[in-house]
């Protein structure tokens, strides 16, 4: 029983998403029996039938008492609505059957909306312009919108059930050093430079790409002139990247695709059994993996820091230095015109597909800068994903400076500064209208120029200054025109949609390379990202198992870089993690996922170590900082948020970057790592020693994240 | 007390709004949503406020319901949390600072309409027989009353204003309980409490009844004149100084569970607290003595937890789903039975006798040695009453001490005085041949005979009205209790034996049949003129003495019999005349104690809802922490029921908690915390804290081991 709606003020549907059983409600409720010729309103229609009343009386709410609805429970939580209102937005997340608690739906509604926001970028600022974009006025293509968006977050509700690195929101990687080194050096030189070097590139320029095993990295490069990919955005692009092709985990090695990657059926090898001569794949032959996941000695290793680095603080207007937006108005002609000839209906499922993700560039942070990614499937569950920049980037840059800087100016004529001349003395207004002038020049829309002359008038005129609810109205006409411009030039003409892209050939050909590459070693990574345990260091084996007795789980996550490594927990039924299969996995499984769960509140409420016993087990969170040096810094008070906060994670609203800018403030000369470690321990293991087993493994985790590149 | 009025309108930071509206009255278009605003708190909120309030939350409300078929319990703001009842028409909504952990806020409301049914009556007839004018008044003493009574501690838990039993005299406690048994062998009187300043002695009551009496005492002293009550004065009964009656009205189950357990609570579980203290005598560990008594109060039936007793529904009560599996392991139950009972027959006996007549001469006569060391944890009696569904074991095992002990003569050993009673009753001769109709008037398997003197006692009047002679049941009731007498001396010679043999016994008179007894009487009391939407009308009758209260709760007629009242007035007044003295004597003595403390602690009795804490009046920037760590776990234990021990910790402090179905208890040091990293070291004193927290905890009676 499980809904999600997202709504206009005046309770009109711009997005919904039901599964079967709250559809099968909803028909229980609009029942037909007694009208049979009758045809049942459309879903959207039932939904907004139902939901209106909530919707405007949250929107009274809103007006006359400043506050508004954020949740509703039923008896013993029976059904749980959460509402989240963004910009104009109203998110509503429905669970009627106890599998979501508050902060899951929540972080539902966060994702859904970070996916939004990867798909239209700034256009999202804008309530009417994303009201286009969410409900085409065409009915066909309204369904292909939303059935977009169904699919990713039945994605994302999959993942986040199934993957540990989607449930503590952090990369997980697929460890093999010589493995990696290789990706890389293949990345780097047959990839990226590959296609920037190409004369089919279309103007694009490849930024970043990367290898996925199912949902797990195994290799990332960033060319140099790139900044750097939040991690965060990374598990966003992870999360389409499984959208367009799952990894058959749900049918778990289902033979119903011809796929190449299972041509021993010996993913039922129990643990420690030497390796049966029959299932010597190529895998070994190459690159001396002599130890490969059956022995259960394998190398942990960190390749180079590349999706790491977080970028500075956004929030404040960055002006750059002779950042002039390029005249490329006759490009955006050219891209109407051909948004004419387009047809609506696009056959592929939208590949490539125009995403915005942040960047950072030359030293400035700037949100939602377009990108074009091109997902490569190399085999069934393992994809090659090539992020390129369009050369519109300034242009964005451009407008999202000046956007922050109007709603800078929305922000302090609604605190009721006063809008006349203080206003006008002020720096920044100065500056914002010697940016927008040359905008205006350089871009010469007819629109906006009338719009900005409106508003200079209103603001700068000494004889007669607007009011503030004037100036407040024009304010709000000029962004809209700026996101306009940015719709008109970074989605309407969208390599999907028409816009320029890599030519087919060229993507064809860094596909096939890149399977070169890694044939032989395909069936050995697809075994291993299921079984991604067995960590041993360059100098010393360990296994957690036998090393650790009583421990049961964990999962070591670097918050600074966003990246996690836990033994795997399969869910599937014919293979098994370390944790062997069946029921018992599952239940520990679900242990883990509920300590998860409650760390994650607790810190949301201030705490940063946890320790508790539930049934059999005995469950611990750790987090603390340290620097480069792995000198363990003193904890510091962390805030207390409230529960409609952004849910602690990464995928919406991204608490851990927060954190640590936070915590960096009273460290400024230290760069500083943050750390997590979650545990499941026996319960027969008394306290101290499970204690101490956490710092040792903690440790031991470390030492070997910190071994060089061979 | 006296500040009250002028707490009146302050309303407090954590209480926003109070309001119960009225959707019948709001149907057409036109009708404007003031007309169905029945009461709004705080009343000086504007008009146009109250409206938007009640006419969004309503709507709201509204529609939830329509798409979950249930209406909405809470709904959550940015800065405002509502809990929410719905009862046909009517909507209660109480809104809280969102500091106040949701549980809580819905807790505080069902305490909130139990006190308004408790005193007026099911809502539609109060408001229909009343003025608006005078309920609302009648609201704002509740409301004042939990905002001055509620602190940061209980807040979180929502429980009641009990005495701290360490601070006294645990002799005061033991008689204090004897008072309230005495009371209970007048005629009428079901079962009552006694408080002192609006704190919790003694009682015999459920916590949800127990929390309705708390609020009223302070009504004589504002001269409140309950809405219905005025016609009392007006029936000619010439009540006793200081004494009060008034019609109150009690949910069916506090009604079932008052008439089930009358013989209960007169006898085995009452009387053995009061047995526990002489029976050692071994050692001077006051704290432990309440713990204890607490405890075994706990396990009397009538005080289920409330989430716990009733696995079935409504019409079943967990005692009975616990007597049939008891029923299905007797020799268990028995044998925990006799591991208890040598220890405490054997000492109870030094115990004199007392003579039923007049007991409450001999409480203080008596010369109590010390209370002392139970010998059992503090949970002991309590926990398998509860964690094991079998509310009637433990009372069964009380019984069988009760057995070796001379006193059980009035309050007898309940199994063995099951088929005595019963056989001995000329009213129910065929009860005698056929058990289920003996069960059929929802006896307990050890208190038939009890049980149905009073319901004899209780239903003819129920049902007749006035007009039936009351005395007629308590004459039958006394000679009962003569022949019952006898019965239980046969049975004591022969105790041992009678011991062996319980567990038969127990069987025969709690089988099968008994849950079916159970249904159909609930089904009696609702057809009874007295009992109205669910309630059932009783008298409450109260008795102050300074800052003493006794309040009892009584069967209707108890207002026509003036003998009756008269009787009980007798029977309890010397005693609490001495009771008041001892404590004004003791209480004020130990108050400043609490200074220099090293560690916070709390600890939270679920089944009795009471607390004990050292926390202080004003809390310091550490004990807000401890707070705000107790009210995040008391959410998490309540939700997860697999949870049983946690320590959280951030920069500042760490908090030691565990739990059981029974308890929570919560530990935090108060010496500076060392400052540490967070990273996992058995350093960290956060990992510490469970051992500290067993020692130190155990002198106050908190038993973690």
């Amino acid at each position: 029983m499980k809904c999600i709606l997202v709504a206009t003020e005046g309770a009109e549907v711009l997005f919904y998403w039901t599964d079967k059983e709250f559809e099968e409600s909803l028909r229980l409720k609009f029942g037909p029996s007694d009208n049979e010729g009758e045809e049942l309103p459309a879903l959207e229609d039932q939904l907004s039938t139902l939901l209106a009343p909530v919707i405007i009386s949250s929107m009274t709410m809103l007006e006359k008492l400043s506050d508004t609805y954020t949740c509703f429970s039923t008896e013993n939580g029976n059904y749980l609505y959460v509402l989240h209102l963004f910009g104009e937005c109203l998110f509503i997340a429905i669970n009627g059957d106890h599998t979501e608690d508050e902060g899951d739906l929540r972080q539902k509604l966060r994702v859904l909306k970070c996916l939004f926001e990867v798909h239209f970028g700034l256009v999202t600022v804008d309530g009417q312009l994303i009201r286009k974009e969410l409900r085409p006025p065409d009915l066909e293509q309204r369904v292909r919108v939303w059935e977009h968006f169904q699919s990713l977050l039945w994605t994302y509700s999959r993942l986040r059930e199934q993957e540990q690195c989607f449930a503590v929101e952090a990369v997980e990687r697929l460890i093999h050093p010589q493995l990696c080194e290789l990706c890389i050096e293949a990345l780097e030189r047959h990839i990226i430079q590959a296609v920037n070097s190409s004369p089919a590139r279309a103007g694009e320029e490849a930024l970043h790409a990367f290898l996925l095993v199912h949902s797990k990295l195994l290799a990332f490069y960033s060319s140099h002139s790139a900044g750097s990919l939040r991690p965060a955005d990374l598990l966003a692009l992870i999360l389409l990247v499984q959208d367009l092709y799952p990894s058959e985990s749900t049918e778990e090695d289902d033979d119903t695709q011809p796929s190449p990657r299972r041509p021993r059926s010996s993913q039922h090898i129990p643990l420690q059994q030497p390796r049966s001569p029959r299932s010597s794949g190529p895998a070994r032959g190459s690159a001396g993996t002599e130890t490969d996941t059956f022995s259960l000695l394998e190398e942990y290793f960190t390749p180079a820091p590349s999706p790491g680095e977080h970028s500075s603080g956004s929030g404040s207007t960055v002006w750059l230095d002779g950042g002039t937006p390029p005249t490329d108005a006759p490009q955006v002609q050219i891209a109407e015109d051909t948004l004419q000839t387009l047809i609506p209906g696009s056959p592929a499922p939208s590949n490539p597909r125009r995403i915005f993700l942040d960047a950072s560039v030359k030293e400035s942070y700037c949100p939602m800068v377009p990108h074009t990614m091109y997902c490569l499937p190399l085999w069934p569950g393992i994809n090659m994903v090539l992020l390129t920049k369009s050369p519109g980037t300034p242009l964005a840059m451009a407008l999202f400076q000046l956007l922050d800087g109007f709603s800078l100016l929305e922000k302090k004529l609604k605190e009721g500064q006063e809008a006349g001349s203080s206003l006008r003395a002020h720096p920044f207004m100065g500056e914002l209208r010697h940016r927008m002038d040359k905008f205006v020049k350089n871009r010469g829309g007819q629109e906006i120029q009338s719009t900005w002359l409106e508003f200079k008038t209103k603001a700068f005129s000494r004889s007669e200054p607007g009011s503030s609810r004037e100036l407040l109205q024009v304010c709000g006409r000029v962004k809209r025109q700026l996101c306009a411009i940015y719709r008109l030039s970074f989605l309407t003409t969208a390599p999907g949609r028409g816009g320029p892209q890599l030519s087919q050939h060229l993507q064809d050909q860094v596909q096939t390379l890149m399977q070169e590459k890694l044939v032989d070693w395909k069936d050995f990574l697809l075994v291993k990202s299921r079984r991604n345990v067995t960590m041993v260091t360059l100098t010393q084996t360990f296994t957690y198992l036998e090393d650790f007795p009583g421990l049961v789980h964990f999962i070591y996550i670097d918050r600074t870089t966003g990246q996690m490594v836990a033994p795997s927990l399969s869910n599937g039924e014919r293979t098994s993690a370390e944790l062997g299969k069946g029921p018992l996995a599952a239940f520990i499984r679900t242990k883990v996922w509920s300590l998860i769960r409650l760390a994650r509140r607790y810190l949301q409420k201030g705490y940063t170590t946890l320790l508790f016993q539930d049934g059999d087990f005995y469950c611990s969170y750790f987090l603390w900082f340290e620097n480069e040096m792995g000198y363990k810094l003193q904890i510091i008070e962390v805030p207390v948020l409230s529960d409609d906060s952004p849910p602690v994670g990464m995928l919406g609203g991204d608490y851990y970057r927060k954190l640590l800018r936070y915590y960096s403030k009273g460290h400024p000369a230290e760069s500083v790592k943050c750390h997590e470690l979650l545990a499941l321990h026996l319960s027969v293991i008394p306290r101290d020693m499970l204690v101490q087993q956490a710092g040792e493994l903690a440790r031991r985790l470390w030492e070997a994240s910190r071994v060089p590149l061979p | 007390m006296a500040t009250s009025t002028s707490r009146e309108t302050k309303s407090a930071s954590w209480w926003n709004y109070f309001f119960l509206y009225d959707g019948s009255k709001v149907k057409e278009e036109g009708d404007p949503t003031r007309a169905g605003i029945c009461y709004f708190y705080p009343s000086q909120t504007l008009l146009d406020q109250q409206e938007l309030l009640c006419g969004q939350i309503a709507g709201a409300v509204h529609c939830i319901s329509d798409i979950s078929g249930s209406p909405p319990t809470l709904i959550r703001l940015r800065k405002l949390k509502f809990a929410i009842t719905v009862d046909g028409d009517y909507l209660w909504v109480l809104g809280c600072s969102l500091e106040l952990p949701d549980i809580s806020c819905q807790q505080f409301l069902d305490q909130l309409i139990g006190f308004f049914n408790f005193y007026n009556g099911p809502v539609s007839l109060a408001y229909k027989n009343c003025s608006q004018e005078d309920l609302s008044a009648e609201w704002d003493t509740f409301i004042e009353q939990i905002l001055k009574n509620t602190s940061d501690l209980h807040k979180i838990f929502t429980s009641l204003w009990n005495l701290d039993r360490t601070k006294v005299e645990p002799l005061l406690l033991l008689k204090a309980a004897l008072i309230l048994q005495t009371c209970q062998r007048s005629p009428h009187i079901l079962a009552g409490c006694i408080l002192y300043k609006g704190l919790i002695v003694s009682t015999q009551l459920p916590p949800s009844l127990t929390a309705k009496v708390l609020l009223h005492r302070a009504a004589p002293q504002d001269q409140r004149i309950p809405p219905g009550g005025d016609a009392l004065q007006e029936r000619g009964v010439a009540l006793p100084p200081n004494v009060h009656i008034m019609p109150v009205f009690v949910t069916e189950e506090e009604a079932i569970s008052l008439h089930e357990f009358p013989g209960e609570q007169m006898t085995s579980s009452p009387a053995s607290p009061a047995r526990h203290p002489p029976k050692g005598a071994l050692e001077e560990d006051t704290s432990r003595h309440e713990e204890s008594m607490a405890r075994t109060w706990a396990t009397t039936p009538e005080s289920r937890p409330p989430d716990r007793g009733r696995p079935d529904g409504s019409g079943e009560n967990g005692p009975f789903s616990g007597c049939d599996l008891e029923s299905i392991q007797p020799a268990k139950l028995h044998s925990t039975a006799s591991d208890e009972g040598p220890g405490l027959g054997s000492s109870q006996v030094k115990e004199p006798g007392l003579p039923s007549g007049k007991e409450e001469l001999d409480l203080f006569e008596i010369h109590i040695p010390e209370a002392q060391e139970t010998g059992m944890s503090p949970g002991y009696f309590a926990f398998p009453s509860v964690h094991v569904p079998d509310g009637g074991g433990p009372r069964c095992k009380e019984s069988v001490s009760d057995s070796g002990n001379p006193e059980p003569k009035l309050s007898e050993a309940s199994p063995v005085g099951t088929a005595i009673g019963g056989s001995l009753s000329p009213s129910t001769p065929d009860m005698l041949t056929q058990n289920g109709a003996l069960e059929q008037r929802g006896d307990l398997p050890g208190d038939s005979s009890q049980a149905s003197i009073s319901r004899e006692d209780l239903l003819p009047s129920r049902t007749s009205g006035p007009l039936s002679p009351p005395r007629l049941g308590s004459k039958q009731r006394g000679t009962k209790l003569l022949m019952r007498e006898q019965g239980v001396d046969q049975c004591v010679d022969e105790a041992h034996e009678n011991r062996s043999a319980l567990g038969p016994e127990c069987h025969l008179g709690s089988a099968d049949s008994l849950g079916h007894g159970l249904r159909a009487d609930s089904t009696d009391s609702r057809l009874t003129p007295a009992s109205c939407g669910g309630l059932v009308r009783m008298n409450l009758y109260t008795h102050s003495v300074k800052g003493l209260v006794l309040s009892l709760l009584a069967e209707d007629p108890l207002l026509g019999d003036s003998a009756a009242i008269e009787e009980v007035y007798h029977s309890s007044l010397a005693s609490l005349n001495g009771l008041e003295v001892h404590l004004k004597e003791t209480l004020p003595k130990d108050e400043a104690a609490s200074s220099g403390r090293t560690y916070n602690f709390m600890h939270y009795d679920r089944i009795q809802n009471v607390l004990t804490a050292n926390l202080p009046q004003v809390a310091t920037h550490q004990d807000r922490r401890f707070l705000q760590a107790v009210s995040l776990m008391h959410s998490d234990f309540a939700q997860l029921p697999s949870l049983y021990e946690m320590t959280v910790r951030n920069a500042s402090t760490a908090v030691y908690a565990c739990c059981n179905p029974v308890q929570e208890t919560y530990f935090q040091q108060l010496a500076s915390a060392t400052r540490s990293s967070g990273f996992p070291s058995p350093q960290d004193s956060a990992f510490s804290l469970p051992g500290k927290a067993k020692q130190k905890l155990l002198k106050h009676g908190v038993n973690l081991l």
